[in-house]
């Protein structure tokens, strides 16, 4: 499991940064926790074999909410396991102690017990009250995994200083995860007045829209809303809480904190279709100053040089322009070829982006509004994530470079790579794209957003 | 077995060559308690869709609305006492078969059928009428329960007639005496609990509108 | 419904004669005693049974099959043995096969051939019903496999899994036939079990033998009425559901259409309303059946038999308040979730009851371990743990972690295998004599039972630690780098360990019945066994009884045998050989067979099909079902002269087996009440 380490999101710190005490908690648990593991195969080979690398262990809590459970689990691991010792001991001990090698005599017979009540009742009642002292504890754990803790956290967006109650909106979509920042706030309750069928279909903007990672301040409770805007996904980070349904139509509270930084895993638990197993999400936690800094690039609307920027603007005015380099091309490609279901700020983000046919399938389809720009990824940070197509494929390789062969295969064929049906409107489509666009478009992907730090590439690594 | 040997009806017709015997341990014929379960069974799946339609009920989607502006409650009450005077008739008959007495038998089973067939076509008639004013099958969640729910009420009561003139057909070959008052009784217990139901869903529909 | 065939003795003379005065039926009835004719056609509880039996174990191969698929896939991580829309097709096929065609039936078919038995009656009270329940179980079973094949190899096969969940249930996200497939074959599915549910409620409420009061039915009797019962309610529910679901997906209605405002959650409360006391549908049955084995090889009689009895009907009720823990992740308010998971938790408390007391009856008890008791045994440590993993996710919080992962896999496979199935190994075991004849091999059913209960426990055990690691339920692979390689490995192997069990299961058969030629026959009661169906001639004779039987005892049979003297000890009465029936009674009457079920059941994919792909398919299964409906009510009331070869010879002792004076005299006039039956059940046909 990947161990707790502050995080640096930008490059100019690096490793060294790196605290490794994990909390006295975690190692007091973790000993008692594999003790009901090892009973369960009686073997010490479990035991090793457990406490190897799983990314997305439920035993390892690394927050607040994940520890509640945890604390309310692990006695009943063990009392589950008493009893099925005592069981199977019981049963299995009486029938080698009495056995009875071949067949029956006729006086063979013990006594012939019908029943005693007060046995009977005493095992009643055992059950009976270990149940509800369990039922209390676990009341009172739902209640306290489903209470809102108020505070306010200080964020600033440009320039201006706002009190952010840390809140996300997670959109589920087949088959990756969208995480929406409202650091103004956004009101549940007022949105769903509004009374749309499919309410993930009609999110107001959003100061931060990311996907595949969600970046969360360290220490920090966060309120998520979580929604879906195709079929039912689940959001899982199972070292910070357990999971919660996104069902299109409703917002659901949950909420995590992360108790240090760090990276931590998850994997969308609903059987959502075709690829719901290539549908995965990390959730990054970070110290307070490399979350303001992520904050901070991720507001500014495009992360374009001034002379891409001005390509752009003469694109939009009509002048064709022609592109001097790979990167211009690819602006151009991703705006005309990309533009209906990727958002990307400052280059497509604009009326006078083409209709496109994949666009239009949506409206045959009868799914309601025109869902140009938002059914897919926003790409306008792309390169300030270490994962992409839902999480699963790493946008850098270990040594820190662009995992290029990985990209331009996607972009080749996206179906290849993770099973989709785009002709259904599910999953990216094949494009056709030629190498020469593929090239451009890479190019111009790298130059979205300030890389992660070299920490959180090598985090991304499941191992 | 210890239980009285008693035939549907609770007549003595020992002696009687068409006396229909059974001997069961609850006294309950066969026929009859196969009946009574099986309309357990049916209350859960009446509760299903009565409890989809409370779901969606609200649920209009700028269609049609389930007011009183909507639906023609008069109307509809007449055909609910249509609906529920058949039951009348189905005690008459089921009085008349266990008297032996089969003229009336006949006419009551099928003013029973009758009443059924009127209310059916009230319904078929409504049904038309509200897709005239933009209420389809596929117009909004509420309209899809609501027709399911009526719908599958409008089949169940549509079988009852067929039960109801099949019980009718065999009175007029001359099968019907005494000794299996207990069909009518099965019919009739049946066509009861169409009638229930429908009371329960005219109260949903209608006057909750 | 009607009793034409009213299975009790008649007097054969009379009957010829109101026949001859009556000629009612315009059609007769089949005539073969032998050969394919006599199951096709049979009305007989026991051949319904054992063809409940065959069937569900055809099915059984399949799902094993779809079953070692999975585990090949997943045996190393990004599996390519299956691509992610096959996986996805297999695993609901493989949940829907185990749970709807194999388990349900084979529980069915121990409740059909013993529960008449078990209550002294000559058969069921709806005999051609209960042939019908089959035929359109092997119907629906038929239908829902033919996706797997009908346009195409894996192009039409459901795909959203056995809970398949709206939305992606919806045309939107699940575009082929497949899940029409699942709505439509469901509930063809869902007729058959609900015609038996109210046979088999009937018999046992109306049918039992003089003396036989409900508490002194044996607790097989017992937890199969109670699943009866849950069938009954559980049902509708389903079927209300699946008819949304076809409505939505075959006729544009908006029941789950999110686009047009419906709430996904719908669904899910229906289904899991369905699903949750489904899951003691599969699970009672096995309960009752270790509680009928676990005493005959301890020498004791069940311990606590009214906490045995109480306990199942306990479970019953409680199934009903429990569904949404399944739901516990899927945003219902914390109030609904703390209750539901409290609810959950006391179902723990009758479940304990009946493993205690399973542990007391053995207690002191002088124990043989034959294969049917190690089954048992193995029902009663595995399904142990099964309730307790339940437990834990009965605690909503840790549920939040555990659901939808390996962790629940194992569970319910603890609870599903370990818990029902096993238990159904034990009954064949036990049973196996009475129904054929003869035993099956011990040596090779030991063999049979390590290695199931090994393979088994190698299959599934792991998942519970592939779950808290955190790999999700339904992903058709897995990255390395998760911890997930070694325990799914294990995993896979152990599930072809299972296969080599199964395997030995059907050698076995083969095995025991060359050798049972050179061995004497079983007699009525090889393992001096407790109750009524051992007090009978093996393989049961047609007409179960020669006499019927007045019950003063429960165990009564036992008791006919063995007599507790006062100071404990016990004493032998009476050989079985001596008391038992000897099946030589020759002037029963039987319920004759009948054509009808067959052609009614066989008219119902035709229909599915139909409301698939082409509306004049359904004419086609509408023709068949109605003109079936038709010949059932015109069929004679009986055919003397058919199905009981004989019939004529008897005439010199006729009247001396009848036991009770009060004989039934001869319901001719059925066939109006029979009128009315048909009508019926085309609502039920209809109506689901």
């Amino acid at each position: 499991m990947t161990s707790v380490r502050n995080l640096s999101a930008v490059t100019k710190e690096g490793p060294e940064n790196l605290a490794e005490e994990p909390s006295p908690r975690h190692t007091r648990g973790m000993r008692l926790r594999r003790l009901p593991l090892a009973l369960a195969a009686g073997s010490a080979l479990l035991l090793s074999a457990c406490a190897g690398d799983a990314e997305l262990d439920t035993l390892e809590p690394r927050g607040p909410e994940a520890e509640t459970i945890d604390n309310l689990i692990d006695p009943l691991f063990l009392i589950s396991f008493v009893v099925f010792f005592i069981i199977l001991g019981l049963s299995a001990g009486v029938a080698i102690k009495n056995r009875v090698k071949g067949e029956y005599e006729d006086d063979d017979w013990p006594t012939q017990t019908h029943g005693n009540a007060k046995a009977e009742w005493a095992w009643t009642a055992v059950p009976f009250f270990g149940m509800a002292f369990i039922g209390v504890l676990t009341v009172f754990a739902v209640i306290d995994l489903n209470s809102e803790e108020a505070n306010a956290y200080a964020v600033e967006v440009d320039g201006e200083t706002m009190q952010w109650e840390p809140h996300v909106v997670v959109v589920g979509h087949q088959w990756w995860w969208e995480y929406r920042y409202y650091f103004d706030g956004f009101d549940v309750d007022a949105f769903l007045d509004e009374d749309h069928a499919n309410p993930a279909k009609h999110l107001p903007p959003a100061d931060i829209v990311t996907s595949g990672q969600m970046i969360i301040p360290a220490g920090q409770e966060i309120e998520l809303s979580i929604t879906s805007r195709d079929v039912i996904h689940s959001h899982w980070i199972p070292a910070l809480n357990g999971k919660r349904d996104a069902v299109p139509g409703r917002i659901h509270p949950w909420k995590l904190e992360a108790d240090a930084p760090g990276y931590y895993f998850g994997q969308c638990t609903e059987f959502c279709g075709l690829s719901h197993a290539r549908m995965r999400m990390q959730t990054i936690a970070m110290n307070d100053s490399d979350f303001a800094e992520w904050v901070d690039q991720q507001t500014t609307p495009a992360t374009l040089s001034d002379e891409d920027a001005a390509f752009i603007a003469a694109l939009r005015a009509g002048d064709n322009p022609s592109p001097a380099n790979s990167v211009q091309q690819g602006l151009v490609n991703i705006r005309q070829l990309c533009s209906a279901c990727h958002l990307v700020e400052g280059v497509n983000h604009f009326d006078d982006v083409p209709e496109d046919s994949v666009d239009n399938i949506y409206k045959e389809a009868n799914v309601g509004v025109s869902l140009r720009a938002g059914a897919a990824p926003n790409l306008t940070h792309f390169a300030s994530r270490s994962t992409f197509a839902g999480g699963i494929f790493n946008l850098y390789n270990e040594d820190g470079s662009l995992n290029r062969n990985k990209l331009e295969a996607w972009l080749r064929n996206p179906a290849a790579l993770k099973a989709n049906d785009a002709d259904n409107l599910q999953g990216m489509p094949n494009l056709g794209l030629s190498e020469d666009q593929i090239d451009d478009i890479v190019a111009a992907l790298e130059t979205f957003g300030t890389r992660p730090s070299a920490t959180v590439i090598a985090e991304t690594f499941a191992e | 077995m210890a239980e009285a040997v008693l035939d549907a009806a609770g007549h003595d017709n020992h002696g009687d060559p068409h006396a229909v015997v059974h001997k069961t341990n609850t006294g309950v014929s066969n026929n009859k308690l196969a009946m009574w379960v099986f309309l357990g069974s049916e209350c859960l799946l009446f509760g299903g869709l009565i409890s989809t339609y409370l779901l969606y009920r609200t649920n209009t989607q700028g269609g049609p609305e389930p007011s009183e502006e909507f639906f023609d409650i008069p109307f509809t009450s007449a055909s609910s006492f249509v609906l529920l005077m058949s039951s009348l008739t189905m005690v008459l008959a089921h009085s008349a078969a266990g008297k032996g007495d089969i003229r009336k038998l006949k006419i009551w089973l099928l003013s029973t059928a009758l009443l059924g067939s009127v209310f059916v076509a009230g319904q078929i008639y409504e049904f038309t009428v509200f897709v005239r004013e933009g209420l389809g099958w596929s117009t909004s969640p509420f309209s899809s329960a609501f027709y399911a729910l009526t719908g599958f009420h409008g089949v169940h009561v549509t079988i009852g007639i067929i039960m109801l003139l099949s019980t009718f057909i065999s009175a007029m070959r001359g099968r019907m005496h005494p000794g299996n008052a207990e069909t009518v009784e099965i019919v009739g217990l049946y066509w009861h609990f169409v009638d229930i139901v429908w009371v329960f869903i005219f109260t949903v529909i209608y006057l909750a509108a | 419904m009607a009793i034409i065939e009213n299975p009790l003795e008649l007097e054969a003379g009379d009957e010829v004669a109101q026949v001859a005065e009556k000629p009612l039926g315009v059609l007769t009835r089949p005539q073969g005693s032998t050969g394919w004719q006599s199951w096709l056609f049979t009305v007989d509880h026991k051949r319904i049974g054992i063809m409940y039996g065959v069937f569900a174990m055809f099915f059984f191969l399949i799902g094993g099959l779809e079953a070692l698929a999975i585990r090949l896939q997943l045996a190393v991580p990004n599996g390519k043995i299956l691509s992610p829309e096959t996986y996805n097709q297999v695993f609901t096929m493989h949940g829907v096969t185990m749970i709807f065609l194999v388990i349900m039936p084979l529980a069915a078919a121990f409740a059909n051939y013993l529960l008449p038995l078990q209550l002294g009656a000559r058969d069921v009270a709806f005999p051609r019903m209960n042939a019908l329940s089959l035929w359109v179980f092997v119907a629906g079973g038929f239908f829902l496999c033919s996706s797997l094949f009908i346009g195409g190899w894996f192009e039409n096969v459901p795909n959203g899994g056995w809970f398949n969940y709206a939305p992606n249930s919806g045309t939107l996200f699940s575009p082929t036939k497949g899940i029409d497939f699942y709505a439509v074959g469901l509930q063809i599915l869902g007729i058959a079990s609900l015609v038996s549910a109210i046979n088999l409620i009937v018999t046992c409420l109306n049918m039992r033998a003089e003396g036989m009061t409900l508490m002194k039915m044996p607790v097989l009797t017992w937890m199969l009425l109670v699943v009866q019962f849950l069938l009954l309610f559980a049902l509708p529910v389903i079927t209300v559901a699946l008819f949304l679901l076809m409505f939505d997906r075959l006729w544009g209605a908006n029941f789950f259409n999110v686009e047009m405002g419906a709430d996904p959650l719908l669904w899910q409360h229906l289904f899991w309303i369905f699903g949750h006391p489904e899951v003691y549908i599969l699970i009672l049955p096995s309960f009752g059946i270790i509680s009928e084995v676990i005493p005959v090889f301890s020498r004791k009689p069940i311990f606590g038999y009214s906490f045995m009895v109480a306990s199942g009907i306990a479970i019953g009720f409680l199934g009903w308040g429990v569904w949404a823990h399944h739901m516990f992740v899927s945003g219902l308010g914390p109030i609904s979730v703390a209750a539901f998971s409290v609810s959950t938790m006391f179902i723990a408390v009758p479940t304990g009851v009946k493993i205690l007391n399973w542990v007391a009856t053995m207690w002191g008890g002088r124990i043989q371990l034959t294969t049917a008791m190690l089954f048992a045994i193995g029902v009663v440590s595995m399904f142990t743990i099964g309730g307790l993993s339940g437990v834990t996710h009965s605690v909503a919080a840790a549920d939040t972690q555990q659901t939808d992962t390996y962790y629940i896999v194992a569970h319910f496979h603890y609870v599903i295998f370990g818990g029902a199935l096993l238990g159904i190994f034990s009954g064949f075991y036990f049973w196996w004599p009475k129904m054929f004849g003869y035993k099956l091999n011990e040596k090779w059913g030991k063999w049979n039972f390590w290695l199931q209960i090994v393979g088994f426990n190698l299959t599934f055990g792991p998942m519970h630690i592939l779950g808290l690691q955190g790999m999700s339920r339904r992903i058709d692979s897995y990255d390395p780098g998760y911890g997930f390689e070694l325990w799914n490995m294990v995993s896979s192997i152990g599930a072809f360990v299972i296969f080599t069990g199964v395997a030995i299961f059907f050698v076995n058969i083969y095995v025991s019945q060359k050798q049972a030629k050179h061995l004497p026959p079983v007699g009525p009661d090889p393992w001096d066994a407790r109750s009524l169906e051992w007090m009978t001639a093996s393989p049961t004779p047609e007409h179960n009884f020669d006499e019927e039987i007045v019950v003063e005892y429960q165990d009564h049979f036992w008791h006919q045998k063995w007599a507790e003297e006062e100071d404990g000890r016990v004493v032998r009465i009476a050989y079985a050989e001596d008391i038992a029936h000897d099946g030589s009674a020759t002037d029963v009457h039987l319920p004759s067979p009948s054509y009808w079920p067959l052609v009614l059941a066989s008219g119902l994919p035709f229909i599915g099909y139909g409301i698939i792909y082409n509306y004049w398919l359904c004419a086609i299964g509408g023709f068949l079902t109605l003109g079936a409906i038709f010949g059932w009510i015109f069929e004679h009331p009986d055919d003397p002269d058919a199905a009981h070869g004989h019939h004529d010879d008897h005439g010199d002792d006729g009247d001396s087996d009848h036991g009770t004076p009060d004989s039934d005299t001869v319901d001719t006039d059925a066939d109006d009440a029979e009128l009315v039956t048909a009508s019926t059940d085309a609502g039920e046909a209809s109506n689901g």
